[in-house]
């Protein structure tokens, strides 16, 4: 018998080994890499290593670019994460709402998510184009002063904003659509019956049942933005300009292990970045206790 | 028992496949060489010199050409051990590489070293005398003078003053008979522009000991202060910053501005994308009562891990001898030979000279390993002067202490 469930269990072991082997070299290696470099003063370039220990956290903790990062991308999440998370939730009721042609504005409103980042950047970057951009001209007109959205470090990161905010909201909606069609029928039924407009079954039925769905989206919303580079890296050029303010943690990390070769401080920032978001995460599991809900 | 041996086999496959995977094939009749591409054009001057060299010599050239964070790319395939055998390198980067030590000493491989105008190869010369690399080419700004612009408002190149401070006065005056949506200068915010002006104030900025010093001269002070009156004024403009185009050169070329100051890159645009545009090309105006302009310049380097040194050599070698002239005639780039400068009479060349000129006097983009935190944060602060945020004073100060903070974090 012990010889079998050997057999068995190195069987098991042979058919995992690719996927051990990825994720051991890929991930875990890494990590454990960058937890070392962590306490060192790293120059990979000349392949030297040293020991400083907790000096980088130090040197992070009273850079002005650091807190740039820190307050750029703190901003962020907390204007991005409950706009998408919002708006997604109600584009999903309205069309929820057995409206005409459901499908066809389901894919329409779905076509941004397909979109990848860079070239959304892209066109972000030519819609609100100092010059000549479409919605820098409509905007201009409309209030009659001249905003430069892109070189104005005011409003440089709003743009990045407004892009995320319009390019995730439609993998969202369909996420809170497939949870709103959970909702049994008979629950709006016996609110109906008790003299419940459509305001109050929204929010005594509609946003209690989808609890569990709202929390996947503002969880993946929340890493999702806190890792946010792509976006500030064309934009600014790498630079996280105008004056620092599309400097994100990511970018910031970036530009530390490739620009300053500094691989140390870059893998402290990671760090501190990996514990802001457990940290963040872990509070909005304890807020909406979405385990509990529904029994 | 069929299953185990299945399983065994698996494993000896994949482990095999692994090994593999990491030897690569070695050729010594084949080099890989990096660069970056400036233009369509520029590549196919490249192509058509290596093909010359592969010609004449049989080695086989692997070009890759990075389009993007050349440098960022560069330093990840070091890191990973991984160099080319030849690579382009910009003097800026040269420091940075220098104290890392990746870098082949590269004097033995250049061939009449007095050919060279000096202060490009000596932008790759460390402090014992080594040189790390090959000068190629170079660019020099210079003033471009929109000559239609100029004469509709009433004046003549010849009156165009030859020091800063006069001619951002006459700037100011052009100003004022410039049709509306017009600049007189559009000029560039970056250290990487101001830096010779700022030495020819008298400036340091860069400390012997490697911090930044942006306040303690005056007449550095004014000359930023310049830019910042003028921005006010309407007469100097950021082409990025208050007309919304990505540089300079577009707002000539679409005759937005009458004078810009700009390297020799912008010649392929002018004479392709606005060939209408009539200009004329003056050398900087000068700070301080001295000449000065910025050299950029880019070396052929061979790094410490090449795998195949001596066909690296002799690449380098060629590139920037014998094959120089191929190169420059093709990519209408500058020569860093003098010799080569003289046979292709490119000094009795309209265009060219006066940026040619401009070589015995320039300051090259370099100083020391801390000049790239240097910059940005200069970058930063002279952009928040500019925009009005702060006073100049104010915006140094923090420049100088963004950068001193950040240059001794990295020590």
């Amino acid at each position: 018998m012990g010889s079998k469930n050997l057999h068995n269990n190195l069987q098991g072991y042979a058919f995992m080994a690719p996927a051990m082997l990825v994720i051991g070299v890929f991930t875990l290696l890494p990590i454990i890499f960058a937890f070392l470099m962590m306490f060192c003063k790293v120059d990979l370039m000349a392949g030297s290593w040293k020991f400083i220990g907790l000096d980088n956290a130090g040197k992070i903790f009273s850079d002005v670019k650091f807190w740039h990062a820190f307050w750029n991308t703190t901003r962020y999440v907390v204007v991005v994460v409950p706009t998408q998370t919002i708006l997604a939730m109600i584009l999903a009721v309205l069309l929820n709402n057995k409206v005409k042609f459901q499908r066809g504005f389901a894919t329409l409103l779905f076509i941004p998510s397909l979109t990848s980042s860079a070239a959304m950047t892209l066109i972000f970057m030519w819609l609100f184009n100092n010059n000549s951009g479409l919605i820098t001209q409509f905007i201009n007109n409309l209030t009659g002063q001249e905003y430069k959205f892109l070189s104005d470090p005011q409003l440089a990161l709003g743009v990045i904003m407004a892009m995320n905010i319009f390019s995730t909201i439609p993998s969202f909606m369909v996420v809170f659509l497939a949870g709103l069609q959970d909702i049994g029928e008979e629950i709006y039924e016996a609110a109906a019956i008790d003299g419940c407009g459509q305001v109050r079954k929204f929010i005594s039925i509609t946003m209690p049942q989808l609890m569990p769905v709202t929390f996947y989206v503002v969880t993946m919303g929340i890493i999702g933005c806190f890792q946010i580079f792509d976006q500030a890296f064309i934009l600014s050029g790498g630079d996280g300009g105008p004056q620092n303010s599309t400097l994100t943690f990511t970018l910031y990390i970036y530009q530390l292990a490739f620009n300053s070769s500094d691989m140390g401080r870059a893998s402290m920032i990671a760090f501190i970045l990996a514990i802001i978001i457990f940290s963040v995460s872990h509070g909005i599991d304890k807020v909406f206790n979405a385990d509990k809900v529904n029994g | 028992m069929n299953k185990k041996l299945l399983a065994i086999l698996t494993l000896v496959i994949l482990a095999a496949a692994l090994m593999l995977g990491g030897c690569g094939s070695s050729n010594d009749k084949e080099i890989t060489f990096t660069a970056w591409g400036a233009s369509p054009s520029e590549v196919a001057a490249l192509d058509e010199t290596i093909a010359a060299f592969t010609a004449k010599t049989g080695i086989k050239v692997k070009k890759e050409v990075i389009q993007d964070k050349y440098m960022d790319v560069l330093k990840a395939r070091f890191s990973a051990n991984n160099p080319p055998d030849v690579m382009y390198l910009d003097s800026f980067e040269v420091p940075a590489l220098l104290k890392s030590g990746v870098l082949e000493d590269v004097g033995a491989q250049i061939d009449n070293k007095d050919d060279f105008y000096p202060i490009l190869l000596n932008a790759f010369k460390d402090q014992d005398g080594k040189y790390y690399g090959v000068p190629k080419d170079y660019s020099t700004l210079a003033l471009y003078v929109n000559t239609k612009l100029l004469e509709s408002a009433g004046y003549k190149v010849a009156d165009i003053p030859k020091d800063m401070v006069g001619f951002l006065a006459f700037a100011k005056q052009l100003q004022t008979k410039l049709p509306k949506g017009t600049a007189a200068v559009v000029f560039d915010r970056e250290l990487a522009r101001n830096l010779s002006a700022l030495d020819a104030s008298g400036a340091t900025v860069v400390k012997a000991d490697g911090k930044a010093d942006f306040t303690s001269n005056q007449n550095a002070l004014n000359y930023l202060q310049m830019f910042i009156d003028g921005k006010k004024g309407g007469y100097t403009m950021n082409a990025k910053d208050d007309l919304g185009l990505d540089w300079a050169g577009a707002a000539f070329g679409a005759e937005k501005a009458v004078f810009m100051m700009e390297g020799n890159w912008v010649l392929s645009a002018l004479k392709k994308d606005y060939a209408t545009v009539k200009y004329q090309i003056l050398e900087m105006p000068t700070v301080n009562g001295k000449q000065q302009t910025m050299a950029f310049t880019v070396a052929y380097a061979v790094p410490k891990g090449a795998k195949n040194k001596p066909a690296a050599y002799e690449f380098v070698k060629y590139m920037t001898g014998e094959g120089q002239k191929i190169w420059t005639s093709a990519s209408g780039t500058l020569p860093s030979r003098i010799s080569v400068t003289k046979e292709l009479k490119l000094e009795d060349d309209p265009d060219k000279k006066v940026h040619i000129l401009g070589a015995a006097y320039a300051t090259v983009w370099e100083r020391g390993v801390t000049l790239p935190v240097i910059n940005s944060a200069f970058g930063n602060q002279y952009q928040a002067a500019l925009g009005g945020q702060k006073t100049l004073l104010d915006a140094m100060k923090a420049a100088e202490k963004e950068a001193n903070d950040e240059i001794e974090r990295q020590k």
